[in-house]
């Protein structure tokens, strides 16, 4: 199968449909199906603009793991986007890509804990007092005073709440190479969250055999 | 101290003369006002006003991008200007129109069939206008490092570290990357950007922090401030591409680096249809235009039967672009079969084609031809020697007296003056020989040469068609 890829491409951080904040009719409108799994509950939701999407929530503590958009790309074809989460683990080597970060590069991770949305970059050897982190109306910038590292963070969920990012919710800490943004949630945030999580258990989980625990019943020699 | 400084100012060109001057380089358009009424002399083009004119027309046709599948036949005798009319017409089209040029005996390989190296050349001709967005890395060089293996064998590694105002980053690159950064030359200073999604570099100059280092920069450097933010961006771009790159790009077994390279070997016939499919679905959609280019076969003769019947099929399709080929034969025997034809080219064919017939310079237009090929060259010469090589051109071939006008410049150069006389191509032409004055010198001296067969009638042209 050969699959032609389309040149329309989604982009997620770019808040064009969160920055309206009916962020959960969106949702409920989608077309779910749900998958338990290993302990995590995944969740496909078949947007009614064409897009998917994919959520994963730990079984015990029901808080979001990974949140992942489908994007096509006209020369890559179809990949997932992580925006919560760990990246997905990458195969393609340098010859097929051309170019990409050195393994020694700063890289962003963003994780999200029962009160708090974390970031955490790590690969940054810098001393603690090269950072500033800073609240702005357009998310959280990260400089460094020795011009070595620069991001602009998208905050999706507080755009999708119809909020702007408050320095007072904003802490930082650095330490083993790893810069650590712990941004505490606001309460419109957490009311979202709890509405998306009954929303997400309303949903009837397709049944799949349980290979791993399976009793063997097929023995081979 | 005027002399340093001559010295310095001849030092500096030295460098930055990189493009090298082609057979054709003084081309830059086909030289019409907007009636597409010809220019006696414009644009590098001299003469040919009937050609050209029609030329105009059909570039005319192309802009408006209606009709499909037109093809047009320029034939003249040898050195009359039917590539640089094409060439003419490429340029009038610009950057945003795919025209191909490919030799008539460019198909023939043993890696690909001939049929799929005409419809390679057909597909390379058709470019699709998409609008999307793409991850570009946009930033100023600070470093660029490629290591060899000490064996000299095996892939070579390299390290690119970019930089904007605010933060920088190393970047590994795989080897065609580094191909490409060799061919683009870059290094240390230079602000560029990388387009994450087809591996395209493009240089947007030299950054002003470098501005003191007086090496190595030429008049048309243009300095750039340093980028700003985080090196890597989304953009919107709208670009074209040609039908041939996406089919590469889909082509499972290639992989989209393969078009650096130009390795791409066969393309499967459901590859491309499957394409098809898709363009006229994003059409219909409105998400891509179809941009219908221009294909160009030099030396068309030089194909043989099946290539012809080929092109048949092929201008018949919705999606084929407008074949403008070229040929300096008259009537002739067809490649691959026994029977001869006009132009080397069956009726059928030449049934379908316009025919636009370039005619012999005359002298006037020589001379205009020659004025403007020596500014080229930077050779200045006296109007005597100008008459002398308009008349070498008269009698021997335009291409001859082409060739003389940098040989005499080196010779006038030798005794140390900056202007080409009479005697300068007096003393070429006795050096280079012509092609009459060759075989004059071959009738004569024929028994001492090794391997004669030619007997007293001297038909040496036949062996040319094969």
């Amino acid at each position: 199968m050969i699959a032609v890829k389309s040149p329309q491409v989604s982009v997620i951080g770019d808040n064009q449909m969160s920055a309206s904040s009916n962020w959960i009719p969106y949702l409920s409108a989608a077309k779910k199906s749900c998958l338990v799994e290993n302990g995590v509950r995944k969740v496909h939701y078949n947007l009614p603009d064409g897009k998917e999407m994919v959520e994963e929530y730990n079984l015990q503590t029901d808080v979001l793991q990974r949140r992942m958009w489908k994007v096509s790309d006209t020369v890559r074809g179809e990949k997932w986007n992580v925006e919560v989460g760990d990246q997905l683990p990458q195969f393609d080597n340098l010859e097929s890509v051309g170019i990409q970060e050195n393994a020694t590069a700063p890289m962003l991770t963003k994780r999200i804990t029962k009160t708090n949305i974390e970031w955490r970059i790590r690969n940054l050897p810098y001393a603690r007092d090269v950072y500033s982190v800073t609240a702005d109306t357009d998310g959280i910038t990260v400089r460094t005073s020795n011009k070595k590292y620069f991001k602009k963070i998208d905050v999706p969920e507080l755009a999708r709440v119809g909020l702007l990012a408050d320095s007072s919710l904003l802490s930082y800490t650095h330490q083993f190479n790893t810069l650590i943004i712990t941004y505490k949630k606001p309460p419109k945030v957490l009311e979202m969250e709890s509405k998306i999580l009954e929303m997400v258990k309303a949903v009837s989980p397709t049944k799949v055999p349980d290979i791993k625990n399976a009793p063997d019943q097929c023995k081979p020699s | 101290m005027a002399s340093i400084a001559a010295a310095k100012v001849q030092e500096v060109r030295e460098i930055t003369r990189i493009e090298r001057i082609g057979a054709h380089s003084h081309i830059r358009g086909l030289g019409l006002d907007d009636s597409l009424e010809p220019r006696n002399v414009s644009q590098g083009m001299v003469g040919q006003l009937t050609a050209r004119r029609a030329a105009g027309v059909v570039l005319e046709m192309i802009k408006e991008g209606k009709i499909a599948g037109r093809a047009i036949l320029l034939a003249g005798q040898p050195g009359t200007g039917k590539t640089a009319i094409a060439m003419g017409m490429a340029q009038a089209l610009g950057q945003d129109t795919p025209f191909t040029s490919m030799a008539g005996s460019e198909i023939y390989s043993l890696e690909m069939s001939k049929t799929e190296a005409l419809t390679q050349a057909i597909r390379k001709s058709i470019g699709v206008r998409i609008k999307e967005e793409t991850e570009i890395i946009e930033g100023e060089v600070v470093e660029v490092q490629v290591d060899r293996p000490a064996t000299g064998v095996g892939t070579k590694v390299g390290k690119l570290t970019l930089k904007t105002t605010e933060m920088e980053t190393v970047y590994d690159l795989g080897g065609k990357m580094i191909e490409c950064i060799m061919k683009e030359k870059v290094q240390a200073g230079d602000v560029i950007t990388i387009d994450k999604a087809t591996g395209k570099i493009s240089k947007l100059g030299r950054s002003f922090t470098r501005a003191r280092d007086y090496d190595a920069t030429g008049p048309q450097t243009r300095f750039v401030q340093c980028p700003e933010g985080e090196l890597q961006k989304r953009k919107e771009v709208v670009h074209t591409v040609s039908l041939h790159e996406v089919d590469v790009i889909n082509s499972r077994t290639h992989g989209f680096l393969a078009l650096f390279s130009g390795d791409t070997g066969e393309i499967k016939a459901e590859v491309r249809e499957q394409i098809n499919a898709k363009v006229a679905e994003w059409r219909e959609e409105g998400k891509a235009e179809i941009v219908p280019g221009v294909l160009f076969i030099d030396e068309v003769h030089m194909l043989d039967i099946e290539c012809f019947s080929f092109l048949n099929r092929a201008l018949e399709n919705e999606m084929a672009p407008v074949v403008i080929m070229a040929t300096n034969r008259g009537i002739t025997r067809i490649r691959g079969t026994n029977y001869m034809s006009p132009h080397g080219i069956p009726i059928d064919l030449l049934d379908r084609m316009n025919i636009v017939a370039t005619k012999p310079y005359e002298e006037k237009e020589l001379k205009e031809i020659l004025k403007i090929r020596c500014e080229e060259e930077d050779c200045e010469m006296s109007d005597d020697a100008l008459t002398v090589l308009t008349r070498i051109a008269g009698e021997t071939s335009l291409r001859y007296a082409i060739q003389l006008i940098t040989t005499s410049g080196l010779v006038s150069r030798k005794r140390k003056s900056n202007e080409i006389q009479v005697d300068d191509i007096k003393r070429v032409y006795s050096l280079f020989l012509d092609e009459n004055r060759s075989m004059q010198f071959l009738k004569e001296y024929q028994d001492e040469f090794m391997f004669n067969e030619m007997g007293d009638s001297g038909d040496a042209m036949e062996v040319t068609d094969g």
